[in-house]
């Protein structure tokens, strides 16, 4: 399932939501995924000055949703620490950090790709 | 429909004057601007108390707790304070995510947060 953005983060979401259900996510981890995912989506509308990507697909194991576009971010540990409850940015990719059981992020020249894992059986 | 709607009340609590703020929908960096706008406009009114009553707000993304962050330094410098109303799951645990829920009190009803 595949899903093409420019500025609507609703339909991300909706998306999203409606993937994670059918693959039989519980809902209070469709919520975290639906953050996490929101989160990456709006890092695109905000850095890359192209549509983003949101590829979504599962197996019995997991849940995966995978964000590619043109932008590019530098610092590679980004969404590693945690920023002050007060701090006015760099919030978004510490969210994902913590509500995604597992967060590949790969980003060059060419473009980033992150990829959010959500185990379903512990669901 | 919009996506996001802000509506502003002025109310009273034995006596007290706050303002009660009212967001709906889903808040998030495509329409965090209106709800600056409101925001930035209520805390130039100075109010005692800023209420945010959050529960017709279905989503909101980090960009859109920065507004509100934003406006609670801005309120807490003049000596307002800030109170967020019954948040819903998706709100609730971006508030504690983000550690701002022990920034600003959040209070199951505006009665309560009215009465604090």
């Amino acid at each position: 399932m595949s899903l093409t953005f420019t500025s609507d983060l609703s339909a991300v979401r909706e998306f999203v939501r409606r993937c994670a259900h059918d693959a039989g996510l519980a809902e209070a981890r469709i919520i975290d995924l639906v953050l996490a995912v929101s989160e990456v989506a709006a890092n695109t509308l905000r850095h890359a000055k192209s549509p983003g990507t949101l590829d979504i697909w599962h197996d019995g194991d997991e849940i995966v949703c995978q964000i590619e576009d043109k932008g590019f971010i530098a610092d590679p540990l980004a969404g590693q620490r945690q920023p002050g409850s007060d701090a006015s940015g760099g919030h978004g990719l510490w969210i994902v950090n913590q509500v995604c059981d597992l967060v590949e992020m790969r980003s060059d020249e060419s473009g980033t790709t992150i990829k959010m894992h959500m185990a379903l059986r512990s669901s | 429909m919009d996506l996001l709607t802000v509506s502003v009340t002025a109310r009273e609590s034995a006596g007290e004057p706050y303002t009660l703020i009212a967001v709906t929908g889903e808040a998030d960096i495509t329409n965090r601007d209106d709800l600056r706008g409101v925001l930035d406009e209520e805390v130039t009114q100075q109010p005692a108390t800023l209420i945010l009553d959050l529960s017709g707000l279905r989503f909101m993304d980090s960009s859109a707790l920065h507004v509100i962050l934003h406006a609670n330094r801005a309120l807490d410098r003049q000596g307002g304070v800030m109170a967020l109303v019954a948040p819903q799951e998706a709100v609730a645990k971006m508030l504690m995510l983000t550690t701002a829920d022990r920034l600003i009190p959040v209070f199951g009803s505006v009665a309560e947060a009215a009465a604090a």
